[in-house]
């Protein structure tokens, strides 16, 4: 049982840590409300509103002059697309280096994360001459395209390390009671494996909204922009940056992913630290 | 015989969640992102492209966000549409915010395949090869209007290959911007560097820092290199050979290494593109060079703080007064663009009817063959703003103290890869920093730009 000065004694180390962690998030939130006049005035800082302050202009001019709606939909379609590519591709490739692979796998498992740390400001290049040369310029399907070059060898390595820590005694029984090597993977291994593959789609999805190189160089048209490059074109106009609207804009997507890790937060931990327990 | 032995379930967390669960949270959840607010028809099949195309041609243009949101209002609803009208053309102009402009044009120049026009906020001979001899469009523009600007001239033509590698439609004079209150309260005014040097202790102990930058980035550039023509320093010379390790270039050094010790901010290491609005804005610094960016913000955002700011020319030093361009637009045309004789044309006819872009930029954007707007001086003076008649000086600047980067030279292709590098700013900053002396920093540079010339040489384009 845990006592009151243990207690204690754990706010006070997670504490510190939770107000730094926390302050970036309350700073583009307050930030995303303060007016023009008052965004410079330092004797404001950090808590303070001043003249013209708290002010929901900000998010106003977001909604209704920029197209920050199609950003959003657009990145979110391309999250939810390339999350359900990486799916069909990691998981029997996870599978398979973890069983299948005998002593192979880890090497080659190693390997392929390895393609994953090849960074995209390198890639670029290459990748956009292949991208115009199938008439992909400009459109989504660039993004979907080569997005999970990242996402599929990181959400592989993550779930050959889940599918490791799961006791082939499982399957052998299966087997054993007549089921064919598919229907062990459908019916025993991956309804275990949910930890692992939520955090291999939230992974995933975070990397895609992260990506600002790819995005940059596959597209300009406005209507086609993700989040990542929308407000950096919209939001930062020569060398004036409108920090309360990028605040804003910025703070938005970050709230459904903190709700959706925060969700499935202990199956996240499981499935992250699955593989290290082994 | 039932197996009452407790199983061991390796995924039981704390809190229990059904698959069911998990599926209807991942179903609603996934519902809400995709469909929630944006329309189901146009969330899964995306924006029509060619919504309600009734023109013949097309053009496709690449440039920055124009830091007066105004301006591409203009440009990408007006002017652009009634061209496009009159030419039969539908013209699709495309933004990216200037930073990572240079970094598009590289995807498209690699790919071999993007805009018809694409525009810089600096000339960009090394892709001379890549694009058309912009001879052309400026041959029209003389026609019609006389001479280009001297200081576009040798911003976008190579007299090596006798080639036009951009056609800049405009630049932006660099005045500095400076505290008029601040100033008058230490009794002086920037119009020299000594004097800068002297009020600069002052000012910094009334916390108002001088804000000239040091750092990798594009003003840091353009302010240090225009402070060591006024100290007689020069990259290069008319013939293109690096003259860098002089006695000007170490005076420009030393100074610059005391301006800051006595009046600057380690802040300026750090400097971005926007931290002379930023830090000007905040109302800490007390002068900085810098385009009318600065007071053209305070306008719309500060009021009472753009009644202090002021605008002079670039203060004079041993050698004079001699200034640079704040930015030089310069628009490129691909060898492997679509519409290269549309591209053309439209470069042409913007430039010979520049009034509403010189407008609409609120002044910033100069044209570059100055009988394209008529009474600048006038113009300038109407502009309503407190202190009246601020403006006014930019006429002056630019006739007077604007030259190109790399002058007495040309921007050619070696001035053009030290400008990406920043080693101008690097020298200054070790400098600065105390890492070297101001001897030692003269000789090491001029051994590397040596090395981009000699290599630019070899290729034949200086």
């Amino acid at each position: 049982m845990i006592t009151t000065r243990e207690k204690l004694l754990s706010y006070a180390v997670l504490g510190p840590f939770a107000i730094v962690l926390a302050f970036p998030f309350y700073w583009m939130l307050w930030t995303s409300f303060k007016s023009d006049i008052d965004l410079y005035n330092v004797n404001d800082v950090p808590f303070g509103f001043g003249k013209g302050s708290p002010t929901t202009r900000n998010y106003g001019f977001l909604f209704h002059h920029t197209e920050y709606l199609t950003w959003v939909r657009n990145t979110v379609l391309v999250g939810v697309v390339v999350v359900v590519i990486t799916l069909a591709l990691a998981l029997p490739a996870g599978y398979a280096l973890a069983r299948l692979a005998g002593r192979w796998g880890q090497s080659l498992g190693v390997g392929i994360f390895l393609t994953y740390l090849v960074p995209p400001t390198l890639l670029f290049l290459p990748m956009s001459w292949v991208i115009a040369h199938i008439g992909l310029q400009d459109r989504l399907l660039s993004l979907i395209l080569v997005f999970p070059s990242f996402t599929v060898p990181f959400a592989t390595w993550l779930l050959m390390g889940f599918f490791k820590t799961i006791p082939a005694e499982l399957e052998d029984a299966a087997l054993v009671d007549g089921a064919s090597r598919l229907q062990t993977l459908l019916r025993v291994v991956f309804p275990i494996s949910v930890p692992g593959i939520l955090t291999a789609v939230i992974f995933s999805f975070s990397l895609v909204l992260n990506d600002f190189v790819y995005a940059l160089a596959f597209i300009t048209t406005s209507k086609e922009k993700t989040i990542s490059t929308g407000v950096f074109t919209e939001l930062i106009r020569g060398d004036v940056f409108f920090w309360q609207g990028l605040m804003a804009a910025t703070l938005i997507p970050t709230i459904p992913l903190a709700l959706l890790y925060n969700l499935f937060l202990n199956r996240f931990i499981a499935g992250f630290t699955g593989g290290a327990f082994r | 015989m039932s197996d009452d032995r407790p199983r061991v379930d390796i995924t039981r967390v704390d809190d229990e969640l059904t698959r069911r669960d998990l599926l209807r949270r991942a179903a609603t959840g996934a519902i809400v992102l995709v469909y929630g607010g944006f329309g189901v028809r146009k969330a899964v099949a995306g924006a029509p492209q060619f919504r309600g195309k009734e023109l013949k041609g097309t053009l496709r243009i690449l440039q920055w966000s124009h830091f007066v949101p105004a301006y591409d209002q203009w440009f990408d609803n007006v002017y652009t549409k009634r061209w496009g009208q009159a030419n039969d053309t539908d013209v699709i102009v495309d933004h990216v915010n200037q930073a990572d402009l240079p970094g598009r044009v590289a995807a498209e120049a690699a790919a071999g395949k993007g805009h018809d026009l694409v525009a810089l906020l600096a000339p960009a001979p090394q892709y001379e090869d890549r694009v058309i001899d912009h001879k052309e469009i400026v041959q029209e523009v003389q026609r019609k209007r006389g001479k280009m600007i001297d200081v576009c001239y040798r911003s976008a033509y190579n007299p090596k290959t006798k080639k036009w590698h951009g056609f800049p439609d405009f630049y932006a004079p660099d005045p500095i911007n400076y505290r008029t209150d601040l100033w008058a309260q230490v009794g002086s005014k920037p119009t020299t560097w000594d004097r800068v040097l002297k009020a600069a202790p002052k000012l910094r102990a009334m916390g108002h820092p001088i804000g000239i930058g040091m750092s990798n980035e594009i003003d840091s550039n353009m302010a240090l290199m225009a402070l060591m023509m006024c100290f007689g320093s020069f990259i290069q010379n008319g013939k293109a050979r690096v003259t860098l390790n002089t006695k000007a270039t170490r005076d420009a050094l030393k100074f610059a290494r005391d301006l800051f010790q006595k009046g600057m901010s380690n802040e300026i290491f750090a400097w971005t593109a926007a931290s002379n609005n930023q830090a000007f804005l905040a109302g800490r610094l007390s002068l900085a060079l810098n385009a009318i960016s600065i007071p053209r913000s305070a306008e719309s955002t500060n009021p009472d703080l753009a009644k202090n700011i002021g605008l002079l020319p670039i203060p004079k030093g041993p050698h004079g007064r001699l200034g640079l361009e704040h930015v030089m637009h310069t628009y490129m045309i691909w060898k492997f663009a679509s519409n290269k004789k549309t591209a053309v044309k439209f470069m042409a006819e913007l430039e010979l009817k520049y009034r509403g872009a010189f407008e609409a930029s609120k002044f910033y954007n100069f044209a570059s063959f100055p009988k394209s707007v008529q009474n600048v001086p006038v113009r300038l003076a109407r502009d309503p703003h407190t202190p009246k008649g601020k403006y006014k000086i930019l006429n002056t600047i630019s006739d007077k103290y604007t030259k190109n980067v790399g002058y007495p030279g040309f921007t050619n292709a070696a001035i053009g890869e030290l400008f990406d590098k920043f080693l101008i700013p690097q020298m200054f900053a070790e400098v600065a920093q105390g890492k070297r002396s101001p001897d030692d920093a003269a000789r090491d540079y001029q051994r590397r730009v040596n090395a981009i010339f000699s290599k630019w040489r070899k290729l034949g384009k200086i």
